[in-house]
């Protein structure tokens, strides 16, 4: 953890970490007995399901929740038994499913599930039946929108939050997929106009991709999909129609053209109590607690566990939760250096304001939220300006979850707008 | 699920830069002490009962305050502590007990806990005290007054009096040098001008106060009393004697840029501090009162929501135009 320098009349600068500091060679994790997949759906009544309880499922096979949701579905990435579906509340209410899988070795004979037959013939729409779940976790329905027509592909290839390397790995390893990614991307879409965005140590590496290569600057948070935008992509911008994908989401779609099978290998940054690093590569929805066998880390009561960078991340609250499509980090946090939040009041300091890198009046905004004047706060406020970096938390003296108050803010506001269109 | 372990779980960001508030007004503490102690080796041992009795009833106040309102406790965050401590540094050393506990009832009850306590106040909690008891009893409160019984082996006149009612031809027993070192009359931790200096530098260098503040403040009072000074040397003293006589050099380190009660972005923090420099002394050459400071920051804590709204627009989300 990076704590303010003594001197402290300029703001704190956190810096990307750079893939040539991680030195070990990279851990390649088997899920030890069962995995946990998301739906993105929601999951009410059992008798509705298409998947049950005891159902056997194949390796690479296409689990749909519900016949009339199309796009709630997951791959499994293991052969073995359905063992448990629940619902599963996540970040901000979102309503999901969880499919737990207990792995069975034997009689593990790869499932045709049909996209060996798109991946010959591919259409936008025959590939989104399967795309969506690969790891990077690509919004191929931005691209059906007819409302907003794609011009511009952005590949986010540098790492978004503090900690991790993943996406530079991706980079690193993975060159000659995402050119296939980008080729296949181009054919399926149409769109010609490609940019990848890597960080600034990489753009040698990245040059043999085939698009227009773009140095990330390595303070954060100039890598946030929104400060690349504003900062590097002015033209691109005045045309509209921008759809981003991350680097490791185009890996994989190169990767599973070119063998016919969808790769379902997650690449994630495990950071161990003492700050080492090491690169893991596991399948997504290996819990959290074999990845952390598998680095050599033991966790204890009162530390904390999070999937997801120091900044944006998310903290778990069991060892069993398992890795997603967009965990690129996984941190253990001794209980030792947890800074413990106070019930101070915002003292009006401008630690926030100084850090924010879009200028929000976050002081007033603190006010208005504090109050449950939300509306107010996203109109006099620039609530909706916030790119979700998280630095005015970080600094904040009074230790206030301005970042959480911001989120739970833009929930309310986006929930009572859509009360209002529903009624109107 | 049985023995599960218990891991803490909370909001991102997972990362804080370790700083917060009770360190801060500790370290303003700290930087204070350099002009406290030059303070007490000059007025000795009554000094250090005004001291002792402004911090203790000060952090009485507050938890009396705490306890009537069934609020959190918050004597240990060191707000009150420090009010009480810059209340006691702007008093003479021969002062009524019943002043001092009056003053600080003022500031950490009127000036603070009323409006919800720390963050809340809307003006320095300490300049609100003594602009009220300086309207109550001036008498206490005035130096040649308060320090007849003392001998000093410099000139004991008390500077901004002595301008006030003799003009600047007055002044000249008083060197910058004397000024700049202690040797003059004033409040027990007002009158060593370096230790202030010194504890400014370093709350700045720390980032614990906003150098803005200060700058603009003795800036633009240098500015203000220089035009004076050219305009009628007779009438009016040089920039030198404002900034280094009365509460000029504690205001502007230490009282206003208390953070509640000032802006926060560049171009209002410059307003807020070249607004109190330029009043300070308008009120000194122009104004009734022999020290402007403690008014011209309360009129800028007035003003400071207004000059706040001056502020970068801030930059739109692009996904959602794209």
């Amino acid at each position: 953890m990076i704590k303010r320098s003594f001197f402290g009349i300029a703001a704190p600068r956190l810096t990307y970490d750079n893939i040539e500091d991680v030195r070990s060679e990279p851990v390649s994790v088997e899920p030890k007995q069962r995995v946990t997949l998301f739906i993105d759906a929601a999951f009410k009544n059992a008798g509705d399901a298409l998947i049950k309880k005891g159902d056997s499922v194949a390796a690479g096979q296409r689990l749909q929740l519900l016949e009339d949701e199309p796009a709630g579905y997951t791959v499994s990435p293991v052969s073995g038994k359905i063992s448990e579906i629940s619902p599963f509340i996540g970040m901000m209410e979102k309503q999901r499913t969880a499919v737990v899988i207990d792995i069975e070795k034997e009689g593990g004979e790869a499932a045709d599930n049909g996209f060996r037959e798109v991946s010959q013939s591919p259409t936008l729409e025959g590939v989104a039946r399967f795309l969506d779940v690969l790891p990077g976790k690509p919004d191929l329905a931005r691209f059906t929108d007819p409302h907003r027509p794609v011009k511009t592909i952005v590949i986010l290839g540098a790492d978004r939050d503090l900690m991790s390397v993943s996406s530079q790995y991706v980079i690193k390893t993975g060159v000659a997929s995402i050119k296939s990614g980008i080729d296949i991307l181009r054919k399926l879409t149409g769109v010609q106009n490609v940019v990848l965005t890597v960080a600034q140590n990489q753009v040698q590496a990245a040059g043999s991709a085939a698009a227009g290569v773009r140095s990330v600057d390595n303070v954060y948070p100039s890598a946030n999909p929104e400060m690349i935008l504003r900062h590097q992509l002015h033209e691109q911008i005045e045309q509209g129609g921008i759809a981003l994908l991350t680097a490791e989401a185009v890996a994989a779609m190169g990767e599973a053209f070119n063998s016919g099978t969808m790769p379902l290998e997650k690449v994630i940054t495990a950071v161990k109590k003492d700050g080492t690093r090491k690169i893991v590569t596991a399948p997504i929805g290996t819990q959290v607690s074999d990845i952390l066998e598998a680095v050599g880390e033991k966790v204890q009561a009162g530390d904390r566990l999070i999937a997801g960078g120091p900044m944006t991340g998310a903290a778990l609250y069991s060892l069993e939760q398992p890795v997603e499509q967009d965990t690129d980090t996984v941190i253990v946090q001794g209980k030792d250096i947890i800074v413990e939040g106070t019930d101070t009041p915002c003292t009006n300091c401008g630690e926030c304001v100084r850090i924010c890198p879009v200028n929000i009046p976050v002081n007033e905004l603190v006010r208005y939220m504090d109050a449950g004047e939300y509306e107010q706060a996203a109109e006099n406020a620039s609530l909706f300006s916030c790119i979700e970096c998280g630095l005015c938390a970080y600094v904040c003296e009074s230790r206030i979850p301005i970042f959480q108050f911001i989120r739970l803010a833009k929930h309310a506001v986006n929930r009572m707008n859509a009360a209002e269109e529903a009624n109107a | 699920m049985p023995n599960r372990m218990k891991l803490t779980v909370s909001h991102a960001p997972f990362w804080h830069d370790g700083s917060s508030v009770n360190t801060k007004h500790y370290n303003i503490i700290a930087a204070t002490m350099i002009a406290v102690i030059a303070g007490l080796m000059q007025f000795g041992i009554p000094a250090l009962a005004v001291l002792a009795l402004s911090v203790g009833s000060a952090m009485a106040w507050e938890l009396a305050m705490n306890l009537a309102m069934r609020r959190p406790v918050t004597i240990g965050d060191g707000n009150a502590a420090l009010i009480g401590l810059l209340f006691a540094m702007l008093m003479p050393a021969v002062v009524p007990w019943w002043l001092v506990v009056t003053g600080t009832l003022i500031a950490v009850v009127i000036g603070k806990q009323i409006y919800g306590g720390i963050g809340g106040n809307p003006f320095n909690p300490v300049v609100v005290a003594y602009a009220i008891l300086l309207v109550s009893w001036p008498l206490y409160l005035n130096f040649n007054a308060a320090l007849v019984n003392y001998t000093f082996d410099f000139n004991a006149a008390y500077p901004l009096m002595l301008y006030k009612s003799m003009g600047p031809g007055a002044l000249e027993s008083f060197s910058t040098t004397d000024l700049l070192l202690g040797r003059q009359t004033g409040g027990i931790g007002t009158t060593f001008g370096l230790g202030l200096i010194i504890g400014g530098i370093y709350l700045i260098a720390r980032g614990l106060i906003r150098w803005e503040i200060p700058a603009a403040f003795l800036v633009s009072m240098f500015v203000t009393a220089l035009c004076f000074s050219i305009y009628d040397p007779e009438v009016y003293a040089g920039p030198g004697f404002h900034i280094l006589t009365g509460y000029t050099l504690i205001g502007a380190f230490f009282l206003a840029p208390e953070d509640s009660s000032s802006p926060v972005n560049f171009v209002p923090m410059l307003i807020y501090g070249a607004l109190g420099g330029f009043l300070t002394v308008l009120i000194r050459n122009l104004g009734a009162h022999v020290d402007g400071v403690i008014y011209a920051i309360l009129i800028m804590n007035l003003v400071h929501p207004i000059i706040q709204k001056i502020r970068p627009k801030a930059m739109g989300r692009i996904m959602h135009h794209a």
